[in-house]
């Protein structure tokens, strides 16, 4: 109880990186819940890669430019949101067009967009002699180095893409639900997907840089395919998604500084478990339904 | 253009550049119960999809005879196309059919959701309002989105394959309901259909489609004239 109180205080030494991670883990799953309805779930993986591909291209490419850049400084992480930013809204504009298109599968465009991305993102590092351990740290979401400037930008980033999904839900759930009926009903059905796949790009860099590649993939799913298995409505099942990615955020930072574990791992791990038991118990609850209306 | 509210001049349809339907030229007048019929795959839904703007012409021009911006056409798909993975009671999938007069970011108000509560009165669902769409029956969604259609307050309707795959009991509840808002509200409803079943006493005009042809004929020779030459008659008989 004292270790809790501990943490909430607001001189906690890593209270930013706390912050950091609730705003992760509460902002990701408002978007996820599009990536499930619109059954995009693996595009939530390759686009995490695609992002940290940008973080590791905009370090090569300033050092081959400009020269070694000086690690620990603003201007790292400036560098950092460029490359992931460009990298992440580029991709996600490409596929949304090759959507549109329907040329290929979705399948084979995700997939190989994740193989790409991840090859090029060693390759970027290995080619990049200032790749060392803090780069990685980087690039895996070194959440702990939050500082108070990088979270204000975040709050700030993170607070319009949330205005802006709450004032366009009805656009966003059209086009999702019935793109036909938008286009019928005369509304730009690609204005609104380039819009949502804007915010996404916005979310999943930010995400990426703060809380790496593998707990943004992990917020972006786990909160919204649980809360799927429970809620009824679009306003429950966006805003429990978020509810449970903030707490689950919360009590893997809590877990990871009570057992020394690596905080990613930690908050996905126990939103995982909180999958596996809401499964478990709707699926116990049908089973009970079946066995008794049989 | 007359007094029609669909003026179809010379239209070719298809896709990719490769037309399914050529020279098509019909009018759907207001207040006109017309069936789109024909055998599978004879373009009958792209011919739809083509009358809603969603499917580029070939060739020719379609002229309306309302403002789309202002009362668009009620659009019912086919219930299959919609996904059940979207966590949607049937108002709210009803209250869908009002963001066709929304502005953008402005979201449903009362006004709204008072529509949507009338237009499921409409097609007799009130009672399943917060039912899970995707827990409805069949023909229960299909009166959820012939409702949502409702809620754009067209002055037409288009459905395709409305009665698909519903038991009889559903069939006719849907003809019922579609009857009635074209004899008793005067809309005009154009639906894509295997077989006339139920609806067939409402229907005033047929539009035989198949191979690479669409035709257009008063419903009253159903039956006693032979369709047009190398068009399928099985479907029909099969509704009765």
């Amino acid at each position: 109880m004292s270790l809790l109180l501990e943490i909430v205080r607001p001189g906690f030494l890593l209270h930013d990186a706390l912050v950091a991670s609730v705003l992760v883990g509460a902002v990701c799953p408002l978007v996820g819940v599009y990536f499930v309805l619109r059954r995009m779930i693996f595009l939530g993986v390759a686009l995490p890669q695609v992002s940290a591909a940008g973080i590791a291209f905009a370090f090569f490419g300033y050092k081959l430019v400009v020269g070694p850049h000086e690690h620990f400084e603003m201007s790292e992480r400036l560098i950092a949101v460029l490359g992931s930013v460009t990298f992440t809204l580029g991709v996600t504009l490409a596929l949304s067009l090759f959507e549109r298109r329907g040329r290929g599968t979705v399948e084979a465009r995700i997939g190989t967009t994740y193989a790409v991305a991840a090859a090029a993102t060693i390759i970027f590092l290995a080619k990049d002699p200032h790749g060392d351990a803090q780069m990685v740290n980087l690039l895996k979401g070194d959440i702990l180095a939050t500082t108070s400037a990088s979270l204000a930008a975040m709050e700030g980033v993170f607070a319009g893409v949330v205005i802006v999904l709450f004032a366009c839900r009805k656009e966003l759930l059209l086009v999702s639900f019935d793109r036909d009926l938008a286009v019928v009903f005369g509304k730009r059905a690609a204005l609104w997907d380039a819009l949502l796949y804007l915010l996404i790009g916005v979310i999943i860099s930010f995400g990426v840089l703060t809380a790496g590649p593998m707990a943004t993939f992990g917020f972006l799913v786990v909160p919204p395919v649980t809360m799927r298995l429970v809620a009824r409505r679009m306003l429950t099942f966006s805003l429990g998604s978020a509810a449970m990615g903030a707490v689950t955020a919360f009590a893997g930072f809590y877990c990871a500084y009570r057992y020394d574990l690596p905080l990613g791992p930690a908050e996905v791990g126990l939103a995982s478990v909180v999958l596996g038991v809401v499964a478990a118990v709707t699926g116990l609850r049908t089973m009970a339904a079946r066995w008794r209306s049989a | 253009m007359s007094g029609a509210l669909l003026d179809l001049q010379d239209v070719s349809v298809g896709y990719n550049g490769v037309p399914v339907l050529e020279h098509v030229s019909f009018t759907i007048e207001r207040r006109e119960f017309v069936a789109l019929l024909g055998p599978n795959g004879a373009g009958k839904t792209t011919l739809l999809r083509a009358m809603l703007g969603l499917t580029p012409l070939l060739a020719g021009r379609i002229e309306y005879g309302f403002d789309r911006l202002v009362s668009p056409p009620g659009y019912v798909p086919q219930r299959d196309t919609l996904d059940p993975i979207f966590p949607l009671t049937a108002f709210e999938v009803v209250l869908m059919g009002t963001y066709a007069k929304l502005p953008a970011l402005r979201p449903a108000r009362a006004v709204e959701r008072q529509l949507a509560a009338r237009c499921l009165e409409q097609v007799d669902l009130s009672a399943l309002a917060k039912r899970q769409f995707w827990a409805m029956s069949g023909g229960q969604k299909q009166r959820v989105l012939i409702a949502r259609a409702l809620a754009a307050a067209p002055e037409i309707m288009l459905l395709d394959e409305p009665t698909a795959g519903v038991d009889h009991q559903a069939e006719a509840a849907i003809s019922d309901v579609l009857a009635a808002l074209n004899r008793e509200h005067g809309m005009a409803v154009v639906l894509v259909s295997h077989h006339l079943g139920h609806i067939q006493s409402a229907v005033q005009s047929v539009v035989w489609v198949d191979e690479g042809q669409a035709i257009k004929q008063p419903a009253q020779m159903l039956g006693t004239v032979a369709a047009p030459t190398g068009f399928v008659r099985a479907p029909v008989a099969a509704g009765r």
